[in-house]
This record gives structure tokens, sequence and C-alpha cells, in this order.
């Protein structure tokens, strides 16, 4: 049967028992195990290739881009797993349907036992590591599931928990080992990396991939130190436990290792990782599983302990080791779990798992003694069982292995933990079914009926088969599987036989069974002092380590996120500055080549201001009108700036701007508080005050490593300079950059500043018609307020200025075009005209006098630009272009006139308008048709306006 | 030729001029009550938007001087930022309409962040980043303050705008630097001003302000700080499209400049986008172990999901922007499934997002329980989920790429965050006895959750063909 077919089965089957539960639970298991015994039957079809030798293979390429292919492949190692998983599945399914109660809903347990199966049976068959990694986490997937079953047990959720965080876990840290060799190799196929044994271990990344890789199989066989999940997941149903962890989901971690021995074994790192790993585990385990009184732990704790011995034995790196590890997992799937089957039948009848609570069982389940009694002796190494044979050849094996120096140190704990597994082995036989009989069971224990007896007896018979006649029964697969292991093409010789000779293994076995039945009398002393030991208890470290894991998560992120805006802003400004330095750090800077411009006493005056009136900005920002005034001269100095390096554009735009934007503000203090409060603590001021000089001194330093250097591109404005007067028919290149060259782009601002203004407008109508405005009529202002609001000095001088202002205005608007000048500026400098009278005079006089409105001004300055800007369509060119030509109108001189000047038109008008509706809106906060005041002309935002405000509710 | 450069971006233009005449035409007729149906138009132009994109577009077509780039891997991101998008619009109507949430802006506000985003992904110059970027990022900042009247919702959107703005204002620094040292704007020009060796001071000033900049965008560590307060803050639909199509859509623009611009430069970005991807992966994962609420939670989980799709960014190959596209395709979906179960949690009608609501879900929906199992399982990225595969290629990516550090940790990072992913299963199957949430939610939710789960199933098959489609994408991007 195609490998496909075999390894889809157990999925494209898992639907059956699901649906035929409906039928009844014998159609549902029968189901379950047809499909199970077709895919074993297939398995057994390729199994004679197998065994002359062949590989059989079947691919398809999948995502050939990832290295993902659907290959499988089977080989001895393979057959022998995939024969053990679909044997005992069969085996398991047969023993389930009667395990199970009535109320168990069997349709979706079998259905998850198989798609586990179909997990297995993809782990053993996949010809690549990507499709391995698949169907491993598959397997914990489904036995979340299978384990998840039992839902309604508590102990069992932390159990399926703890199982799939660790085997999870384990599994991801696998994926990193995968890619690695995969990588080193060039080809996801574990045939292929299976022949590249040197370029791996040459690999330098070659223990990462390693430790990667053991860190998943010893998490899934639960190795030390991560075996103290399997004993915790023994919470699950006992079918459940015989199968994923005692014969199969643990296994697999052990099949990995053997999987990947020809490249991996045979170095240091590997001896004494996996070797020592699994000595320890093997020892360890034993002596903890003799001092558990629930069956299953026992079970539980002997099966880390043999998982450690087949570990060790791979962990040799040796061909014989390797052999041995191979026959030992054939004879520990038969006895342990027939144990387990035994385990469950005695729970099932007796109604308690205590080995403290039970005694005596022979006379009341003598079938069920005879079980146990065969498998635990092959557990213990007891002849003529099978488990004797492979414990002979493991303690022969340890004999040659030289642990830093010390030959007999690996002997010596292996037979201590033989030792301790006689003992446990025995109790098992001793304590549970020898002994008089009690009267105080909990349940009635009897023999059970067929249906649950056949499976594990079946498993004996074989425990003693393969015990009697090792060769003729296993022999020949051991071989192909053990020369699948070792890979090197060679046949491996594999005969095992009961009697050798007085060889020094069989006295480590006398020494191990008597001292073991010696520690097994002594077992009920030495329990209270067990007990009393103090020892790390893995679950409490577990747990210890989450809780302590997640408080600390917490507290990371609660430092991290603390909901403080400053906090993150100042996180974001370390990082940039470490970035910056990054960037300092690594490109090419080269010297400076451009000469440093004389100092002279007017920078260095204007540098001092600028720099003294920052600083006092921060000083005394708390205030702030202060602050108000020093950036004023912050922005005054900026203008002399531009003055002094020849811009008096800039330095008109700049101080016009200062002074309108001044205004705004001023107004909008008006309903603010004088002073900011008091929030900072002392170390954020420090934090603060490091990181904005950090941030000043690293703006500071590249601009100066900038400007010190030749730019690598041409500078701009040659372009400009060159082409102001021939394209745009202007020596003011600022001005013509505005309404020419970047006439779309002043053609969009204008748009926005009409805008904004309107916004600004329209949120103050909606403030207005809110309630907000009583509270700011009514808060007490802190400051005194003036005498007298409009002062007659100032009135009568506004008057005056306002034509003056505005023929200055037209003046800047005309020479615009040629001098510094324009129709931003002139904008600006006609609205400070007009705000002025608003100022000295008060809103309601000014705003009688108003003909036009505002929004009429920006929208018919938007209009003319638009229209000068289409009328370059009617010349067949683009929009905005602009012409220019020389005029003359009488009774002036020619002069030049360029469209430009038009568009310029649009600009300040829109600018005017714009900035008057901001301003305006602004003082209507404070102002209301009718108002009373006890002057004519005043703005006085301190009246108590609650009277007019009721008025005008009512 | 101008008629040429307007067929190129009709599909923004479209959506664009459908977003603007649809806010007039409900401003003026009969607002919010026009909302439901606005969801559903929106969503369903958005996806015919998506399957126009993705059946017409052929070959690289430059508009606009090369200010707008229509090549393949625009088109992949943006069928995924429309598809997301789609998804999440038609996802949140009942939701909000239930709630009394749903403004008819919303849909309108998402349809012109995606016109913005699909700006982005398309990007050929430095200003056409700019303008998708600001108009991304303003109906973002909107649409993240949108609950008015929720303190939490409008704290976190003034703080995401105000980092917004402070991060935008250093990506324009970082522009005009390079603009100043390359003396042009298109990334066609940079390229040539750009190539190793040769990185002037400016420059690379310029290139590393840029990266700081769009690293904000993706949420990256430390330009995170505002994605778990946004996302707890704003409303779940909000939330939920927060953590998919800007997503794309910013990881796209990342791609975009690095590659267009950067691409011969490759190793002074290389290991900044390391760094920012490691720090993403290790916080991301640490700090949700510790969360009690879903959404911020899920917060963590995009900045490391973004980390580990940088990780295909820094490794600086086409496999790697490949890797990285196939990572976000993943990612949305997965997050879409996701989010449709956070939008199903409620109780008595109220929403709940507090992780340990979910206590014995299994019992009461079994289902639901399955299909978001397999999300998480997906997120966690652990086989046969499709989060799986866009995590390996990312860590192939990177390893191939010369990153085997960077792909060992964040094999590291994956198995921390496997953790929390694993702990919602955990309380879904084996959680204590007690209140639970109800077993309510749409038709639309169910069907959302159900089939991003399916697709993290099936999609293991082939992918739905994405690979092939990634592939082509990411050649388009780097030659």
């Amino acid at each position: 049967m195609s490998l496909f077919l075999i390894a889809s089965l157990p999925f494209l089957g898992a639907i059956f028992p699901a649906l035929l539960i409906r039928a009844g639970r014998n159609a549902s298991a029968a189901s379950a195990g047809m499909v199970t015994l077709t895919a074993l039957i297939g398995l057994l079809t390729n199994a004679p290739a197998v065994l002359r030798g062949e590989v059989v293979v079947a691919r398809i390429d999948w995502m050939p881009g990832l290295g993902l292919n659907a290959n499988f492949f089977l080989d001895g190692l393979g057959l022998l797993f995939a024969g053990l998983i679909l044997g005992i599945g069969l085996l398991i399914i047969l023993y389930a349907r009667f395990y199970l109660s009535r109320k168990d809903p069997m349709g979706q347990f079998y259905t998850y036992l198989l798609l586990f199966q179909g997990a297995m049976v993809g782990i053993v068959l996949s010809d690549n590591i990507l499709l391995l990694l698949i169907f491993w986490e598959l397997t914990s997937l489904s036995s979340f599931l299978l384990i998840g079953f039992w839902k309604h047990l508590p102990e069992g959720r932390q159990g399926a928990r703890m199982a799939l965080l660790v085997t999870g876990s384990g599994g991801l840290a696998m994926i990193g080992g995968m890619l690695i060799i995969g990588n080193i190799v060039g080809s996801y196929d574990l045939t292929v990396i299976l022949q590249h044994k040197e370029l791996i271990q040459a690999s330098p990344l070659y223990l990462p991939a390693l430790l990667l890789i053991l860190a998943g199989c010893f998490t899934k066989s639960a190795q030390f130190p991560f075996h103290f999940w399997l004993p915790h997941a023994m919470a699950a149903p006992t079918p459940v436990s015989a199968y994923l962890h005692s014969a199969t989901m643990v296994k697999a971690g052990l099949f990995l290792m053997a999987r990947m021995w020809p490249v991996l074994a045979g170095t240091d790192a590997w001896f004494y990782i996996v070797a020592t790993t699994g000595l320890v585990t093997m020892v360890l385990g034993a002596v903890i599983a003799l001092f558990k009184d629930d069956l299953k732990a026992l079970l539980a704790y002997s099966t880390v302990s043999q998982l450690g011995l087949i570990t060790m034995l791979l962990g040799f790196g040796t061909k014989a080791a390797a052999t041995a590890a191979v026959f030992h997992i054939i004879n520990h799937a038969t006895f342990k779990c027939a144990l387990f089957m035994s385990a469950g039948i005695i729970d099932h009848s007796a109604h308690t798992r205590d080995i403290k609570r039970l005694g005596g069982l022979i006379h009341l389940m003598p079938l069920t003694f005879t079980i146990v009694l065969v498998a635990a002796l092959s557990m213990a190494g007891i002849p003529p069982f099978n488990g004797f044979l492979s414990k002979e050849m493991m303690l022969e094996e340890t004999l040659s292995a030289v642990w830093q120096g010390s030959p007999y140190l690996v002997a010596a704990l292996a037979v201590f933990g033989a030792l301790f597994s006689v003992a446990y082995s025995f109790r098992y036989i001793g304590h549970v079914f020898l002994g008089k009989r009690r009267s105080d069971y909990p349940g009635e224990p009897h023999d059970p009926g067929p249906g649950l007896w056949l499976a594990p007896v079946f498993l004996t018979f074989l425990v003693v088969v393969i015990g009697l006649f090792p060769n003729a029964v296993v022999g020949p697969l051991v071989q192909v599987a053990s020369g699948a292991v070792i890979g090197d093409g060679q046949p491996v010789v594999f005969y095992a036989k009961l009697w050798h000779g007085f060889i020094p293994a069989l006295y480590m076995s006398v020494v191990a069974v008597v001292g073991g039945f010696v520690l097994l009398l002594m077992q009920r002393r030495l329990a209270p002092l067990w007990d009393a030991a103090p020892r790390p208890e893995a679950k409490v470290i577990f747990d210890a380590l989450v809780g302590g894991f997640t408080s600390l998560s917490r507290r990371l992120s609660e430092a991290l996120h603390d909901g403080a805006l400053s906090r993150y802003a100042a996180i974001f400004m370390v990082f940039t500055l470490a970035l910056a330095a990054y960037a300092y750090g690594t490109g090419a800077k080269g010297a400076p080549n451009r000469e440093m411009l004389d100092l002279t006493i007017m920078p260095v005056i204007g540098w001092i201001c600028l720099t003294g009136a920052t600083v006092c900005v921060v000083a005394f920002h708390r205030n702030r009108f202060l602050a108000l005034v020093l950036i004023g001269v912050v922005g005054l100095i900026i203008a002399l700036a531009f003055n002094y390096l020849s811009a008096p554009d800039l330095a008109l735009t700049q101080i016009s701007v200062e002074v309108v934007t001044i205004i705004l503000l001023l107004l909008a203090l008006n309903f603010m508080p004088k002073n900011t409060p008091q929030e900072s603590s002392t170390g954020r001021k420090l934090r603060d005050a490091t990181l904005s000089i950090g941030a000043g001194l690293g703006a500071g330093g590249l601009i100066y490593a900038l400007m010190g250097r030749e730019f690598s591109q041409p500078s701009i404005s040659e372009f400009h300079l060159e082409n102001s007067y021939s394209g745009g028919g202007g020596t003011n290149v600022v001005n013509v950059i505005l309404v020419d060259f970047r006439g779309f782009d002043t053609f969009g601002e204008i748009i926005v500043l009409g805008i904004a203004a309107i916004v600004i407008f329209a949120i103050t109508e909606a403030v207005l018609a809110s309630n907000v405005r009583g509270r700011l009529l009514n808060r007490e202002p802190d400051m005194a307020q003036a005498g007298n609001p409009h002062p007659l000095m100032m009135v009568v001088a506004t008057r005056v200025m306002m034509p003056i202002a505005l023929m200055v205005a037209a003046y800047i608007f005309f020479r615009g075009h040629n001098a510094p000048g324009g129709g931003f500026i002139a904008g600006l400098i006609a609205a400070i005209a007009v705000v002025m009278q608003y100022m000295a005079s008060g809103y309601e006089w000014a705003a009688d006098r108003q003909r036009v409105y505002y929004h009429g001004i920006i929208g018919s300055g938007v209009l003319i630009a638009a229209l000068t800007g289409m009328g370059s369509w009617f010349a067949g060119l683009p929009f905005l272009t602009s012409s220019f030509g020389y005029i003359t109108i009488w009774p002036l001189e020619k002069f030049e006139w360029a469209t430009a000047a038009l568009f310029d038109l649009g600009v300040f008008l829109a600018v005017l308008g714009a900035v008057m509706l901001a301003l305006e809106s602004l003082a209507r906060f404070a102002w209301q048709p009718g108002m009373d005041s006890e002057h004519p002309m005043e703005i006085n935002p301190a009246r108590d306006d609650a009277d007019n405000h009721e008025k005008q509710e009512a | 030729m101008i008629q040429s450069d307007l067929s190129i971006i009709l599909p923004e233009i479209i959506l664009a001029v459908y977003a603007m005449a649809a806010l007039m035409a409900a401003v003026y007729t009969s607002k919010d009550a026009m909302a439901p149906l606005l969801t559903w138009v929106t969503g369903g132009l958005m996806v015919a938007l998506a399957g126009w994109i993705a059946t017409n577009g052929e070959g690289t077509n430059i508009a606009f001087n090369g200010m707008f780039i229509d090549d393949g891997f625009a088109r992949f991101a943006k069928v995924a930022i429309l598809l997301a998008a789609a998804s999440v619009l038609v996802m949140s109507q009942d939701y909000m309409t239930r709630r009394g949430m749903l403004a008819f802006e919303f849909p309108l506000l998402v349809a012109l962040s995606v016109v913005g985003m699909m700006m982005m992904v398309s990007a050929g110059d430095l200003m056409s980043l700019y303008m998708g970027l600001e108009l991304q990022s303003l109906a973002l900042y909107v649409i993240a303050a949108m609950r008015r009247d929720s303190v939490k919702s409008t704290e976190a959107g003034l703080k995401y705008f105000v980092l917004g703005a402070l991060s935008s204002g250093l990506l324009l620094y970082g522009a005009s630097l390079v603009y100043g040292y390359s003396g042009t704007t298109l990334f066609s020009g940079i390229i040539l001003t750009a190539q190793h060796g040769e990185v002037s001071l400016g420059l690379l000033f310029g290139l590393v302000f840029l990266i700081s900049g769009m690293a904000f965008k993706v949420s990256a560590v430390p330009f995170h700080m505002w994605t778990p307060d946004v996302y707890e803050g704003a409303p779940t639909p909000v939330t939920a499209f927060f953590a998919t199509a800007p997503k794309v859509a910013a990881m796209g623009l990342f791609a975009r400049v690095l590659y267009d611009a950067f691409g011969l430069a490759v190793a002074d970005w290389s290991q900044v986008i390391a760094l920012l991807s490691v720090a993403s992966m290790f916080l991301g994962a640490v700090a949700a172990i510790g969360q009690r609420d879903i959404k911020r939670m899920m917060a963590y989980s995009s900045i490391a999901h973004m980390g580990f799709a940088l990780m295909g960014l820094a490794a600086g190959t086409v496999f790697g922007v490949q890797a990285m596209l196939i990572y976000m395709a993943i990612y949305v979906t997965m997050n879409v499934g996701a989010f449709a179960f956070i939008l199903m949690m409620e109780k008595d009608g109220v929403p709940v997002t507090d992780i340990r609501s979910l206590n014995q879900y299994a019992k009461r929906a079994p289902g639901r329980a399955l299909a978001m199992l397999i999300l998480l399982f997906s997120l966690a990225g652990v086989p046969p989920m499709l989060g799986f595969f866009g995590k390996f290629y990312v860590l192939r990516a990177a390893y191939e790429g010369g990153l085997a550090w960077l792909a060992v940790a964040g094999v590291i990072a994956s198995v921390i965050g496997a953790f929390y992913y694993l702990r919602i299963v955990y309380y879904m199957y084996f959680g204590d006895e007690g209140e639970g949430l109800d077993k309510s939610g749409s038709p639309v939710l169910w069907g959302f959750l159900m089939a991003s789960a399916a697709v993290m199933l099936l999609g293991i098959i082939n992918m739905f063909g994405v690979e092939g489609a990634a592939a082509a994408a990411a050649a388009a991007l780097v030659n």
C-alpha cells in the first residue's frame, strides 16, 4: 500500500467513529479498529521489502519554495515505530471500547485517537523535516484534545496545560534546530540530510542545532529536567496514558534522536548531553517511582526512567548501544503497555489506584495477577522475559562508557538505577497482589471480561515469546531498524540469548535484583524518610516559574506603559538619539571642507539673545505671558538673523507672521490661567532636561557637521537665482518662487489657510452655542484688568495709522515681484492694520464698520488665484504658467506687469481674510451682540454675563 | 500622458471620490441612519476593487514620472489591505450599530485611510510616500478617538496623535536630509546615490530617521508605545482595523523605501531593522504574558508579529520580502478571525475583554472554541497551522540572509509567545467553572471566525496560491 495512504488513513478514517457513534458504541469502535487494521495491513504489505533492506519511498512536491515536500519513506526504523503505533493502537481501541463508560462520548474519543495515531504515523514516515515538524506538533495538539477529553477531572487540567506547554514549546524550539540543519545541508529531506554527517558536524552551528533539536526530543520524551510533565499528565484516562504516555507519543523524542543519530551522534557534545541526560533521568525516575503510591504515578515515573535508559543508550553513540536501544524500545512498549492496561483494570474494579489501599488482589484477580507478574518481571529484568535481554545489553554497554575519565561511573549509576527499577517492579507485584486479602477495598475487585483482558494478555504473550525466541520473533526487525539508526549501510548483527555465561553484566543484574529485593523490603520504612526529605517539587517550581514570569512580564509592561505620554516620548527620543549615533558612527563623513565665517560682534549678540531667550522660556514657561514675550524675542532675533544673512524677504515675512501669531496667542491667553500647574518631579525634569539637551546637541552637531562640508548636490538656490528673472519676470526670488515656480504649492497653501480659518470659525460657533461660553465669561480673571480698556491715545493712533498701514501694504504688494515684499507679507500687514482697530476700539465698534465678511475675502482670494491659473489655459499652456510683459497706462511710466501679480493678489486676499477670520472668531468668545459696555468700545471678558445669558435662553 | 497616469491610479481615485461623495451625500441626507448601508457598500466596493486589482494588473506601470508605482508588490499589498479593511468593516457593522456607535463617518474614514494605504504601498517618491502616510494617519487618528464619550478612547487617540506627529516630523526631517544629499525625492534616483560604501552622513541620517518614522507606523519596539493604549481604548472594531490593514500598508511602505530607495545599501539598514525586529519580538512576547485584557494582549501580540515580519525585511533578499509578504497575509487573516471572536465576546449584551471570562468557553460553544483554538495555535506558530509557515518563511529568510542569530532569537521569542496564546486555550478548555460569556454574536462574525480558522487549516495545502503571488511581488520589488 502506498505510504501516502498509510499516513492519511487515520486522518481520513477519523470521521467514521464520530459518525457511527449514532449506530452504537460497537460500530464506532469497530470502525476505528478497521481503519487502524487497514493501515496496519497496508504497512505490513511493505514489510517484506523493508526487511530485505530496501527503503520504500513516496514523494510529492508540496511547497517547493519553502522546501516542504510531502515525502514519505519507510525504512527499518519507520517500520518498527509505525508497527508499534498501529499495532498497539489496535489493542488500545479494543481496550478502550470496554474501558470507557456509557457516559463518555466515545465517538469523539476515537476520532481524537485516530487523529493522534495519524500524526504519530506521520512522524515516523516523514522524509522531510518540515513535514515531520508538522506531524510533531499535531501530536501535541491531538494529545491535548485527548487529555482535555477528561476535563471534568480538576487535576487533569493542570496536567494538560503543563504537557501542552512543555512539549509545544519544545517543538517550537526544534523548528529552529531543523532550520539550521536544513540550511547546512541545503535540503529539508531527511534522506539527504542523513548523508551529510561530516558537513553537519563540522558546521559552527552544529551545537545550537543540536541543543534546539534535543530540546524538542527531551521535552517530548520527558527527559530530565522536563520529566515533570509526564506524571502530571496521567490524570488522563488509562487508554490514553497507555497509548500516549508509554507506548507512542513519549517515544517520538526517542524516535527523532534515533532518526538523527547518523548525523548528530558520535560527538562529545552528543555523548555528554544525551547520555548524561538519559542516565540522570533513568536513576531519578526509578528512585521517585519506588516511592509513589499511585499506581499510575509509579508507572509514569518508571516510564520516565525507562525512556531515560533508552536515551542513554542512544547517547553512547556506539552501534551496539543503538541496537540495544532499538531492542529495548520494542520490549518496553510491550510490557509497559500491558502494565498500564492492568493498572486500568485494577482501577476499574477496585475503584482506587492507591497502592496503600490495595494488596492481596491475587485471590480476587488471578488473571490480572498473571499479566502483571509477567510484565513486571520483564520490567525488572528477570529472565526469561524480554526485559532481561535488553537490560543485560544495556548493562553491558555501560561498562564501556567512559564519563569524563571515570570508567565505572556510568555502570555504577546504571546498576543503581536498575536496582530501583527492580524494586518498583516488585512493588507492583508485592504490594498490590500479594499479602493478605483486605476487607476495605473501595470497589469490588474482580477479573474483567475478555474485552479488557485480551489486549494485555496478547502483550504479555509477546513479552514471553520475545524473551524466549528473540532472534526468531523480532530479530530481523531489530536488525533493519538498528541498521537504519546507525545508517552506515553495514548489516547489523543482532543476536540475543538468555545465557551468555558469567559475564560482568550478569553480575550487575544479580546485584540489581538482589539489591532491589532488599530495597523493597525496606520500602515501607524508607518511605517516610523520602517524604520528609526536602526535594524540589517540579510542579511547584513550574508554577513558581510561570507565576514569576507572569509577574515579571506585568512589571515590565507596567514600567514601560504607565500611560504617561511623556514617558513614551522619552523612550522614543532616546532611541532616536541612539539611531542617530549609529548613523553618525557608520556614515561616510569626510573632512570638513568649508571655511568658517568670520565671527563678528553682531552675530554674537544675536546668538546670546537667542540662546538667552530660549533658556528663559524654559525657565519661566509656567508664566504664560512671560513665555509668549520671550518667544516673541526669539522670533525677532530670527528675523534679524535673516536680515543679517541678506534675506530681507524672509525677515519681512518672519516679522509679520510673528506679530500676527503673537496677537492670536494673546487673544487665546486671555481665556487661560496665567500660570501652568507644576506637575513634574525633579527626577522627571532631570530626565527631560538630559534628553532635550541630548537631542539639541545632536541636532546642532548634525547641522554643524553637514554645514562644514560641501554639499554633494549643487545648491538649489543657484537655479532659482538664474531663472528668476528670465522665467518668472521678477528679481525677488522668494516672491517668484511663491507665485511662480512653486505657484501650485502656494495655491494649495492659501486654500489650506482659508480652510483653517473657516474651521476656527466653525468651532467658535459651536462653542458659542454651548455652555462653555458662559463659563468663559464667568471665570475670575487672575490678573488685574486695565483701568481703561480703550486708551484714547491708542484709539486715535490706530485710526490715524490705518490708512498709512494700508498704503504700506499696497506698496509692499506692488514692489513684491522685484524687491522684498509680496502678497503674503502685504496681507499680513493689512491684517495687522485691521486688527489694531479691534484691539484699540473694541470688537463692536469694528464689527459695525465692517462691510465685507472675511469669508468672502478668503473666497475671492482663492477664486482670483484659481482664475489667474486657469487663464494660462486660454494661451494653451499648463495651469498657472505665468507670463509677463511691459505695459504703459497713462499717466504712468512704462512698467513691468506679470500675471503672477494677479495671483499674488489672490494670495493677499486669502491671507488677509484667513488671519482676520481667525482673530475675529477668537475675539467673539468674549463678545456677544447687544452686550452692555462701560465704554462704547471695549472687550471685557471679566464681565458677569449670567444675566444676559439667561435672557437669551428665555 | 495624463490619461495613462490616471488610468494607473484609477482604483485609488475611485475609492477617494466615492468616500468624498458619500461623505457629502450622507451629511445632507439621513446621516447616521445610512451608516449600516454605507458600511456594507464601502466593504463591497473594496472587495470589488481588490478583485479588479488582483485580476487586471500586469507588469510594472509607472505614473506621474515615477511618483506612483503600480507593480506586483503594490498589487499584492493592496489586495491584502482592501480585503482586510472590507472584512473589518463588515464585521463591525452589527457590533457598532447595536451599541449606537456606528457613525456614518466610520466607513468613510476607513475608506480614506485605505486610499492613503494604497498610496503608501505604491509610493515611488518621498512626496507621494508622505502624502499617503499622512492621509492614512490622519484618518486613523480620528478613528482611534472616535468614541468621544469615552475617556480611554479619547486619551488613546490623543497619545497616538501626538506621538504620530512626532514620528511624522522625524520622518519628514529624514526625507529632507535624503533629498538634500541625493538631489531627488524619487526612489529611483535615491538608489543611484545610496550605494553601499558611499552612503554619505546626511543620507544615512535621513535613512535612520525615515526608518524610525516608519517603525512607528508598524509599531515596532521602541516606537510601539501607543499600540497597547490605542488597542485597549478604542472600540473593538477599530482595534481590529488597526491590527490588520494599516499594518500591511506600513510594512509595504517600509519594504518600498528600503528596497526601492536604499536597496543597494542593505548593510546600512539591515542591522537596524534586525534590532527593531528582535526588540519587538521579545517585548511583544514577554509583555503579552502579563495581560488580562484580550485587546491589550492582541496589541502586544501584533507588536511581536511585526517583529517577525521585520525579520523577513532585515534579511535583505528577495526571499526575505516574499517571506514578509506571506507573513503579513497570514497575519491579517488570523487577526480578522481572532477579532471576529473578540467581537463576539459579550455578556448580557455588554462587551467583555477580560481573558478570564473565557473560562470553560469550550463547554458552551464548542465550535467557536475549536475555531479560536486553531487560530491561537496558528498565531503561536504551531504546525501544521498556517501561522507556522509564515514563521518558518521569515526564520528561513533571516537565516539565509546571514542573520542566524536573529533566526535563533526568533525561535526563542516564539516559544515565549506560545505561552500566552496557549493560556487562552487553557482558559477556554480547562478554566474554572463560573460565570461565563454568552453565546451571542451575529452570523457574519461567526462566518468570519470559521472561515479564518478554516483557512488556517486548509491553507497548508497550497496556501491558496499566495506563495507564488508573493514571490512575484517580491521579485517586482527587489531587482
